[in-house]
């Protein structure tokens, strides 16, 4: 048998269809998320949810009569599925527009992915909780059983369609939108909605039917996918971050280029996978940051740098609860006092968590950059620090220093690779990128894989102090929570600080004044990424063990999470929505599965009915009261003048 | 004037966000009139546009389009009662070929103007049908801004300073599209700073200064008031 580099053309050509039909799937994925992303402006995280309920939708077709017995429903198999579950998941589609999504078009970018963030969660948390880990199979429709052999390799004819089908609705697609009446209108609509308005077509009829459209395909490529892969609640999870870097690759702006982009990325996977599987993972992860340093555009995109830095700040500056020099006391004092009344190791997480959230609270509030990948740098640094301190015996102290220079180190990189891109394109590029620090995790042998680092050794503070008793731990991560909260405010307050404050309220006008905005951002965001670090290495140390859950994307949403509750940009919120988080996980914890829908249900709620947060309507509210009661004592000094006279 | 309003518009107020750009606008247009809206930069024209096409939604007053008060309207409502805009950006879309652009605005109601007449009109946009939407040179865009809002069956075209940025040659033949539409029956709001080039269109001129109309000047009395309408243009 003839072979190539040692390798059996059985293993390339099957690779290499695998690729293919994973392609098929990026590019059907990928194009739907480009559609949305063009005409509605949403990040469209749910994009991954709508894939799974697409497979779980021919599931249970074939299952009705299990589902519902008594009824006499019949099992409707794959072909039924193919031409009912898009339809089906285009309504459900259609409906999260009308409900949820068209509620947020008017607000900044974040807002739309943060909602779509939290129905995933809500979605996909149900059917986990349905479901659980576990995989439903769903066998190939008969009359694709069976496959043809092609001499160097073996061609399943159920492969063969997913790839004949998947590239004809790719193409239909493609024609409809560049070829087609209804495609003008598409076009024009995502140029200038309220002039094609002006024309007499419904535009918010549209953007909804895109949005079914887009959903639609999401479902149609699930039902194509539940033969291949098995059907499980997490199916669409890890897809959607890779659809989200495929899309940073291609690029905006064309939609062949979209379809092209996906099915290559497929390719390259299935090549890598023979040629170095390992890597398989994360090449396509490599090719975005190659392509965000040569091509920042991407390789299709046509759009250039013209978003800018959204300001989402809700703090108002002369309110006391913005001056730290006031909070710093207090946040000691209570801290102090706190382990005499609640469990001190709960204390500590919140502490560990609140530090986080006001490492992210620099890159998101004061600068207004949606950083969505913090997980990186907090899972990162708690890996370090648990590393040096289990394998190399390092003290504490060097432990969590080692882990926040690990954790700024890539917080620089990261940064340097991302700020090329604005907007909804930053949040998607930092979400890749730590997904592929999580996928170096998995792999490398040093974290132990699922296991994770674990007995950490919390040693010795000075070399004398003993941490393993809790309450000498807990004063030394108040201590750490103190002087982190300390610079991160002193920060704020910097000319530095000041100048991050221009740019996130009007990033052009910086820019005029002469700052070069980059570099000020890169420099927020390392050092946003160091305060996570620290906040990483302390929560490893705390809890003696560093895991995959750190460095997953769930962290860097519960980073987002606690900001947005607490209120973003200001000095508590980060603090606040640390304390309601842990609660809430905590509470909830006996709930198992449930978490994941409760959080994700405060994501949707907080972004619906409390975008300002606990401490920014707060704020709103004091300031609104002090400024009625000034008005009513104006009028009635007012009043005793006139009285006089 | 004409026996049948097409447009009246009474005590307009809007506002773009806090600040207030129409401080009571009251003006009235006949069917089949060419009237336009003259006024230095900022005085409210375009606002007074965007408020009738439904573009500009904080606004109080009444706008009636044949007898219906459309103020609180949609957009695409207001587009399908048969009134057309077009922007003084243009509005040309990129990603559409220039057939593409032409054939964008739905056809609302019948008697609206044949293709082949269109292109007749506009020699230059049937020679490049095919070419990007904004590959054509300013005035090509101006004209198919223009064509594309002919063809809808819509009776009031709301023109926003067509002539802007453009050669003399092109505001000549502007002008002989605008003479056209009038026979044809199209009743027309142009939006104007350039007096020399309106005087010669309208039947009527509305001089609209800080979002209001301060004056009124019938076709015929423009002879004798050259200086009084210079003054008020004047920067």
């Amino acid at each position: 048998m003839m072979t190539l580099l040692g390798i059996s053309p059985q293993l390339l050509f099957g690779q290499l269809l695998i690729g293919l039909i994973n392609g098929v799937f990026y590019a059907m994925m990928s194009l739907g998320v480009a559609i949305i992303f063009g005409m509605l402006r949403i990040g469209n995280f749910v994009h991954g949810a709508q894939y799974m309920l697409g497979a779980f939708g021919a599931w249970y077709l074939l299952h009705l009569p299990d589902l519902f017995p008594g009824f006499g429903l019949p099992s409707l198999g794959y072909w039924w599925a193919l031409a009912l579950v898009p339809v089906a998941v285009g309504l459900i589609g259609a409906l999260m527009e009308r409900v949820f999504i068209r509620r947020v078009y008017e607000l900044e970018h974040a807002y739309g992915l943060l909602l779509t963030v939290g129905l995933a969660m809500v979605i996909e948390g149900l059917f986990n909780v349905g479901y659980g880990a576990a995989g439903q199979r769903y066998d190939i429709p008969a009359a694709l059983r069976g496959g043809v052999n092609l001499g160097f390799m073996f061609l399943p004819y159920y492969r063969l369609w997913v790839i004949v089908a998947g590239l004809f609705v790719c193409v239909a697609t493609w024609y409809i939108v560049e070829r087609t009446k209804l495609g003008a209108y598409l076009r024009a609509a995502t140029e200038n909605p309220n002039l094609v308005r002006a024309f007499g077509i419904n535009v918010p009829r549209m953007l909804m039917l895109t949005y079914a459209f887009g959903v639609g395909l999401a479902g149609l490529a699930g039902v194509m996918a539940a033969p291949i892969y098995q059907v499980s609640p997490q199916m669409g999870q890890s897809i959607i971050i890779t659809i989200f870097a495929v899309v940073v690759i291609g690029g905006m702006g064309s939609i062949s280029g979209a379809i092209f982009t996906g099915l290559m990325l497929g390719m390259i996977e299935g090549l890598t996978k023979v040629f170095w599987p390992q890597a398989s993972t994360t090449v396509i992860f490599v090719i975005m940051v190659l392509v965000l340093v040569f091509r920042p555009a991407g390789l299709f995109g046509k759009e250039t740098a013209s978003a800018h830095a959204a300001d989402m700040s809700t703090a108002r500056p002369n309110s006391f609860l913005e001056n730290g020099r006031l909070w710093l006391p207090i946040l000691s004092v209570v801290g102090m006092v706190l382990p005499f009344l609640i469990y001190p190791v709960f204390g500590m997480k919140i502490l560990c968590f609140a530090l986080f959230a006001c490492a992210y609270n620099l890159i998101f509030g004061y600068v207004g950059l949606l950083a969505f990948g913090h997980a990186a740098f907090f899972g990162s640094s708690a890996y370090v620090a648990a590393f040096t301190a289990a394998s190399w015996g390092f003290p504490t102290e060097l432990a969590i220093l080692s882990g926040m220079v690990v954790a700024t180190l890539i917080g620089a990189v990261f940064g340097w690779l991302a700020i090329r891109r604005q907007g909804l394109y930053f949040a998607m590029i930092t979400l890749a990128l730590a997904q592929l620090v999580y996928f170096y995790a998995i792999q490398a042998p040093w974290t132990h894989g699922e296991d994770g680092i674990q007995s950490v050794p919390r040693g010795y503070l000075f070399g004398f102090i003993d941490l393993d008793d809790t309450m000498n731990m807990y004063y030394f991560v108040l201590a750490i929570f103190l002087i982190g909260f300390a610079a991160i405010y002193r920060i704020g307050r910097s000319p530095f600080g000041q100048i991050l404050k221009s740019i996130r309220e009007n990033e052009p006008r910086a820019i005029s004044l002469g700052y070069s905005t980059d570099r000020f951002k890169l420099l927020a965001f390392t050092l946003s990424a160091m305060f996570a670090g620290l906040a990483g290495a302390t929560k490893a140390i705390v809890f003696q063990i560093a895991s995959l859950a750190d460095l997953y994307f769930t962290t860097s949403a519960d980073a987002l999470l606690m900001t947005l509750i607490g209120g973003v940009g200001t000095l508590l919120g980060p603090i606040v929505g640390a304390i309601v988080v842990v609660t809430m996980q905590k509470e909830f914890a006996t709930l198992g599965a449930w978490v994941v829908v409760v959080q994700g249900a405060a994501f949707v709620l907080c972004v619906l009915f409390l975008r300002k947060g606990v401490i920014g309507t707060l704020e709103d509210w004091m300031a609104t009261r002090s400024e009625s009661k000034r008005i009513a004592a104006g009028y009635a000094t007012g009043l005793a003048a006139k009285a006089v006279e | 004037m004409n026996a049948r309003v097409s447009l009246s518009v009474s005590d307009l107020q809007g506002w773009y966000g806090e600040s207030k750009a129409l401080h009571g606008m009251t003006f009235e247009v006949g069917a089949g009139e060419v009237v336009t809206l003259l006024g230095r930069n900022g005085a409210g024209k375009t606002t007074t546009l965007r408020a009738i096409m439904g573009l500009l939604r904080k606004k109080t007053g009444e706008i009636r389009f044949d007898g219906e008060d459309v103020a609180g309207r949609m957009p695409e409502y207001i587009a399908r009662r048969g009134i057309a805009y077009c922007p003084e950006e243009r509005g040309i879309f990129a990603s559409l070929t220039v057939e593409e652009n032409l054939f964008l605005p739905p056809v609302i109601a019948e008697g609206g103007m044949a293709v082949d007449d269109i292109y007749a009109l506009f020699p230059n946009i049937a020679e490049r049908r095919n070419s990007q939407g904004t590959k054509l040179s300013g005035g090509e865009q101006q004209m198919l801004a223009i064509a594309r809002i002919l063809r809808t069956g819509a009776n009031l075209l709301l023109l926003d300073e067509p002539t802007e940025g453009l050669a003399p040659v092109i505001v000549q033949q502007i002008g002989a599209v605008i003479r056209k539409l009038k026979e044809r029956g199209f009743t027309v709001v142009l939006v104007e700073q350039n007096f020399r080039f309106a005087s010669k269109l309208a039947d009527r001129h509305y001089v609209v200064e800080h979002g209001r109309v301060i004056d009124t000047l019938a076709a015929a009395d423009v002879a004798g008031n050259r200086d009084r309408i210079q003054n008020y243009l004047k920067v």
